[in-house]
C-alpha cells in the first residue's frame, strides 16, 4: 500500500515537470533558452588568459583557476579562512579528546581481514597520486588546490575503517595535522607577499598577488620554463600548497570524529562541568 | 528544432525549481536533525547547480570548456575560442561556494554529536520541550 | 544536428532522474537508506555538471559529495539514533 502511493507521487512528479516545461516552452512565456553571446565581462576573461598583448595576463591556459588564484585571489584567501575557522570550532568543542587518547589503547587488535588490509595499502598509494597529479597540473588541465586536496582526504578515512583509528592517531597524532595544515596555510601567505619582497629588495614597487609583470610594476614570477614548459607563476605554488593544507586539516578532524562513542562522552561530559 | 531544445532545457531549469520546493520542505516539516542536515546540503547543491547553468550558451555542435588547447595559441585560435566557449567567472565563485559549505556543514555535524551527548535524543521536538 | 538534441536529452533524463531521487531522500524514514539517496543524487548532480563544460566543478564535487558526507553521516548515524519519528 505504502510502495504504491510512493510510486504514483514520484509518477506525478515526473508528468508534472514534463507539462510545466511544455507549458513554458510553447506559451509565449519563455523561460530559458542559453543565449548565443556570453557578457561582455566573460569574453574579457577569456580573452586575456594566455595573451602576451595584454599586461594583466596571467599566462595559464585555464580560466578558471585563472580567475581563482589571479583575478579574483583575495575571495580564496578569505574561503581558506572560513575553512579554518570551522576546524577550530570542531577542536574547540571536542576538547580534552586528543591528549587522554593513547590512554585507551590497552589491547585491540582490531581491523578487517587480511586482504582488506592489503587491497587497502595499494589503493592509498594510488589515490595519493591522482590527488598529486590533479594539484601539479592545475594551470594546464581541470584540476588545481581544492580538487587534489579533497581526493587526498579520502585516503585517510579508508584506513581508519579498514585498520583502526588508533593506527591513525600513532602515525599522524591531532596535534601534528593541525601544525602541517598550519605550515601549508603559511606557505600560502609567503607566496602572496613573494613578488612584493623580491621588488622591495631591488627599490622598485610591486602588488600583492602579482603573477606576472604589470603596468609600473615590472617584476613577476618566470611563466615560461625553457622553451616550452608552461608554469602558472605563483598559481602552482598556491595549488600545491592549497593541496598540502586541505589534506592534513581532513586528517585532523576525521580523527576526531570516528573515536569510539563510550570514551568520548565521558571525557567530553566531565569537560563540561 | 529550436523548440525541441527549448522544450529540454526548460526541463531541467523546472526540476531544479522542483528540487528546490521538495528539499526545504524537508528542512522546515522533518523532525529529525540528520534528516534536517542531509536535506540542507541538498539546496545547497542545487542553488550552486543553477548558478553554473546561468553561464551556459548555446552554440552548434556543442560549447568548449573555458580551457585553451593549443599553447601558445594564435590570434584565429583565440578568437575561436571566445565565440565558443563556455562563461568561466560562475564557475570559480561556485567553488568558493562548495568549500564554504562544506566547512558550515561538518560544524553542524559535530554540534549534533555534541547535542546527542547532552539531550539524549535528536528530535527537535523533544529538544523544545526539555527548557524549563 | 542531432549531436545538439541527444546532449540536450542526456541533461533532461539526468535532471528528471535526479528529482525522483531527492523525492525519496527526504520521504525515507531510516536514515541510512536516506543517505544512499543522496548519494545516488550527488551521482546525477556529477553528470549533470560534465555536460554543462564545468570540469573544474566536477572534479570538486565528486569527492566532496558522494565520498565526505556519505561517510561523515554514516559515522553520524551510528553514534546517535537510526530511525526518524517514533519508531512503531
Amino acid at each position: 500500500m505504502n510502495r504504491y502511493i510512493h510510486a504514483m507521487v514520484i509518477l506525478t512528479l515526473i508528468v508534472l515537470t514534463i507539462v510545466l516545461a511544455t507549458a513554458f516552452a510553447l506559451g509565449g512565456i519563455t523561460l530559458y533558452l542559453p543565449p548565443r553571446n556570453v557578457r561582455s565581462l566573460a569574453e574579457i576573461f577569456l580573452n586575456t588568459t594566455f595573451n602576451l598583448e595584454y599586461r594583466i595576463s596571467p599566462m595559464s591556459p585555464e580560466a578558471v583557476t585563472a580567475i581563482v588564484w589571479d583575478y579574483r585571489g583575495l575571495d580564496t584567501l578569505f574561503e581558506t579562512s572560513v575553512m579554518f575557522l570551522a576546524i577550530v570550532g570542531a577542536l574547540t568543542l571536542f576538547r580534552g579528546l586528543s591528549e587522554k587518547l593513547p590512554q585507551e589503547e590497552t589491547e585491540y587488535r582490531g581491523g578487517l581481514s587480511v586482504i582488506v588490509k592489503t587491497i587497502t595499502r595499494i589503493a592509498t598509494v594510488m589515490i595519493i597520486a591522482v590527488g598529486a597529479s590533479l594539484a601539479l597540473h592545475g594551470h594546464l588541465t581541470p584540476g588545481g588546490g581544492f580538487q587534489g586536496g579533497a581526493t587526498i582526504a579520502v585516503a585517510p578515512m579508508l584506513i581508519i575503517i579498514t585498520f583502526s583509528t588508533y593506527f591513525m592517531f600513532r602515525s599522524i597524532p591531532v596535534k601534528k595535522a593541525v601544525l602541517l595544515r598550519s605550515i601549508g596555510l603559511s606557505v600560502i601567505a609567503l607566496t602572496t607577499f613573494l613578488v612584493l619582497i623580491i621588488a622591495l629588495t631591488q627599490n622598485g614597487t610591486a602588488y600583492i598577488f602579482q603573477n606576472q609583470p604589470k603596468i609600473h610594476a615590472d617584476y613577476g614570477i618566470p611563466s615560461y620554463l625553457g622553451d616550452t614548459i608552461v608554469l602558472g607563476g605563483t598559481l602552482l605554488l598556491f595549488n600545491a600548497a592549497e593541496t598540502f593544507a586541505v589534506a592534513f586539516g581532513f586528517i585532523a578532524l576525521l580523527i576526531l570524529i570516528t573515536v569510539p562513542e563510550d570514551y568520548a562522552k565521558t571525557i567530553v561530559l566531565e569537560g563540561e562541568e | 528544432m529550436m523548440e525541441v531544445v527549448q522544450f529540454l532545457f526548460n526541463i531541467v531549469v523546472v526540476s531544479m525549481i522542483m528540487n528546490i520546493a521538495i528539499s526545504l520542505y524537508g528542512v522546515f516539516a522533518r523532525p529529525s536533525l540528520i534528516k534536517k542536515i542531509i536535506a540542507l546540503t541538498i539546496f545547497g547543491d542545487t542553488i550552486n547547480l543553477m548558478v553554473i547553468l546561468i553561464g551556459f550558451r548555446y552554440v552548434e555542435p556543442n560549447p568548449l570548456p573555458p580551457i585553451l588547447t593549443t599553447i601558445p595559441p594564435t590570434s584565429i585560435d583565440i578568437s575561436t575560442f571566445v565565440q565558443k566557449a563556455v562563461d568561466p567567472l560562475p564557475q570559480a565563485l561556485v567553488l568558493t561556494a562548495i568549500v564554504i559549505g562544506l566547512a558550515v556543514t561538518l560544524f553542524l555535524i559535530f554540534l549534533t554529536i555534541q547535542i546527542y551527548r547532552i539531550y539524549r535524543t535528536t528530535n527537535v521536538k523533544k529538544i523544545a520541550k526539555l527548557r524549563g | 544536428m542531432s549531436i545538439v538534441i541527444l546532449h540536450y536529452m542526456l541533461m533532461a533524463i539526468a535532471s528528471l532522474l535526479s528529482v525522483v531521487s531527492v523525492y525519496l531522500a527526504i520521504i525515507e524514514r531510516d536514515l541510512v537508506k536516506a543517505v544512499v539517496y543522496s548519494a545516488l543524487q550527488s551521482t546525477f548532480y556529477a553528470l549533470l555538471f560534465y555536460l554543462i563544460m564545468a570540469p573544474d566543478i566536477f572534479l570538486t564535487y565528486v569527492p566532496v559529495s558522494v565520498g565526505l558526507y556519505t561517510a561523515l553521516i554514516l559515522v553520524l548515524i551510528k553514534k546517535t539514533e537510526r530511525f526518524e519519528g517514533e519508531e512503531k
